[in-house]
């Protein structure tokens, strides 16, 4: 990396140089807050972040990792899973340790693991990334306690994908069926919009084997849809990139926030399922719980 | 015609057996569809099959000669060995020529595939997923190329997928611009490509 660039981008000591170029950014990081939890923390409960499009490596990425990592001394989740553009632009040695390493070190030294899922801007060598918990593999499945979930590769939904999930999903018995992919099947992004035709062949599966929650990525921005055939979508894309006022409200938009970048964690107790959106300055613009199966209400708070 | 070394000049029936065990967990995986919620599997366009067989057959060894790639926390090392891939395929066919998998026979049964997706009920929807990709449209690809990392994966439209061939798990379809690639995915490599083949 170049001197300059290495200035400008405050790779290693964000809160010093950045504000002198992004006064916008210091506005922030003066009236950051450390986040309130609304999770009930409940005892053996499944609790995780997710986070999308965040691999920037620009101090708005950092500024919302020190919100998880507050979040996370408060909460104690366990891990996080990647909605995809997990690396933007350079994917160098250089770039994933300012990208991802740096940003989340307090988390990776804590202990915290990341399950990624590949959006449209990352390397499908990444899935070799041992950081990102892929094991070599486009799409995977892992359980934590009663919990399933499924990292779909939606850049490139093929029969054999398609195939595989359904096998899994068809043994996963009496579990939280959860999937999680880059492009969202339902969003009132302005930008991208719904993905209409992933949707016309994955959500099939997802409904016939009763899948009960979605999270995706790709709009910038963070958004909670009204249950679909049954579903409950959240988009993502808000955890270092933004695109600012682009939530083009529909009649299917629960909740959205598009001003500043922000993570949605979730806490799963038996059958009942707690999210929270945090954004950077720390601030909560959404939360509630989803009782499985999946016909329950949101019985959502802003 | 491209001078891949044949299969019998590594006595390959171990290759063989590989390419052919290969294709069939492909086949089994899908044509596994227990619910039936997938349509049924395209058929095979021409002999498009067999070459890409063929191609799977004469990466099988080289790959197998480089160190097994575990999940690491040294991107270098990744990297250098998709580089090294690449490389010693790129020696074995460095004569390939666009056409060589994608012939004219086949190349125009999968324009007529790609034509029927992207001009059929669905063409808004289609290209709407072309759109979302975010493509980049001032790179061509060539035969043994690599693609650009930061170079952002076009969707191929999934409805698409559904009309063409499975390809074992090495390879992937890929779209640039207006051209169709097979695409070598440890390798980062373009395999051959039909120019234009995308509206």
């Amino acid at each position: 990396m170049r001197r300059r660039d290495f200035l400008l981008s405050g790779t290693v000591l964000p809160g010093l140089f950045a504000p002198l170029f992004q006064p916008s950014h210091l506005e922030a990081f003066q009236t950051a807050q450390t986040p309130e939890v609304t999770l009930p923390l409940k005892a053996d409960s499944v609790r995780f972040i997710a986070i999308g499009d965040m691999g920037t490596g620009e101090r708005p990425q950092y500024e919302l990792a020190e919100r998880m990592e507050e979040f996370r001394k408060k909460t104690d989740f366990k891990f996080a899973i990647m909605l995809g553009d997990n690396i933007y632009g350079g994917k160098s040695p250089g770039d994933l340790a300012r990208k991802f390493e740096a940003p989340y070190k307090t988390l990776l030294d804590a202990g915290v693991q990341f399950f990624a899922a590949l959006g449209n801007h990352d390397d499908i060598s990444e899935r070799f990334y041992k950081y990102f918990n892929m094991n070599g593999k486009q799409y995977f499945t892992f359980k934590k306690n009663n919990v399933r979930f499924y990292s779909l590769d939606s850049v490139y939904m093929d029969r054999t994908q398609l195939a595989w999930l359904e096998n899994e999903l068809a043994n996963a018995g009496n579990d939280w069926k959860i999937c999680y992919f880059h492009h969202p099947l339902y969003s009132s992004g302005g930008f991208h919009g719904s993905s209409t035709e992933l949707r016309q062949v994955l959500e099939p599966v997802l409904v016939k084997y009763g899948v009960q929650v979605v999270f995706a990525g790709h709009e910038h921005l963070y958004e909670r849809v009204k249950p679909q055939k049954g579903i409950y979508y959240f988009t993502e894309g808000a955890s270092g990139e933004l695109r600012a006022g682009d939530l083009k409200k529909t009649n299917m938009t629960e909740v959205g926030y598009d001003r500043d970048r922000s993570f949605l964690a979730v806490e799963i107790s038996g059958d009942e399922l707690y999210f929270q959106t945090v954004t950077r300055t720390g601030k909560t613009v959404d939360s509630g719980v989803i009782r499985k199966p999946e016909q329950a209400k949101a019985g959502a708070t802003k | 015609m491209q001078n891949w070394p044949s299969l019998s000049r590594y006595g390959s029936l171990l290759s063989g057996l590989i390419v052919a065990a290969a294709m069939s967990v492909a086949a089994a995986q899908s044509s596994s569809n227990p619910g039936g919620t997938i349509p049924p599997a395209a058929p095979d366009f021409g002999d498009f099959g067999a070459r890409v067989q063929k191609y799977v057959a004469y990466r099988q060894p080289i790959r197998d000669a480089l160190p097994h790639l575990r999940s690491t926390k040294n991107r270098t090392e990744i990297l250098a060995r998709k580089q090294q891939l690449a490389q010693k395929l790129r020696e074995g066919r460095a004569n390939a020529a666009q056409g060589d998998i994608f012939t004219a026979e086949n190349s125009a049964q999968f324009r007529r595939a790609i034509a029927a997706v992207f001009n059929g009920a669905n063409a808004r929807s289609v290209r709407k997923t072309v759109r979302q990709g975010e493509p980049v449209g001032d790179w061509k690809p060539t035969v043994n190329g690599e693609f650009p990392a930061r170079m952002p994966s076009t969707t191929v439209p999934p409805t698409l997928l559904l009309r063409l061939p499975a390809l074992p798990s090495q390879l992937a379809y890929r779209l640039v611009g207006h051209d169709f690639v097979l695409y070598d995915i440890e390798a980062n490599m373009v395999i051959d490509f039909i120019p234009g083949a995308l509206p």
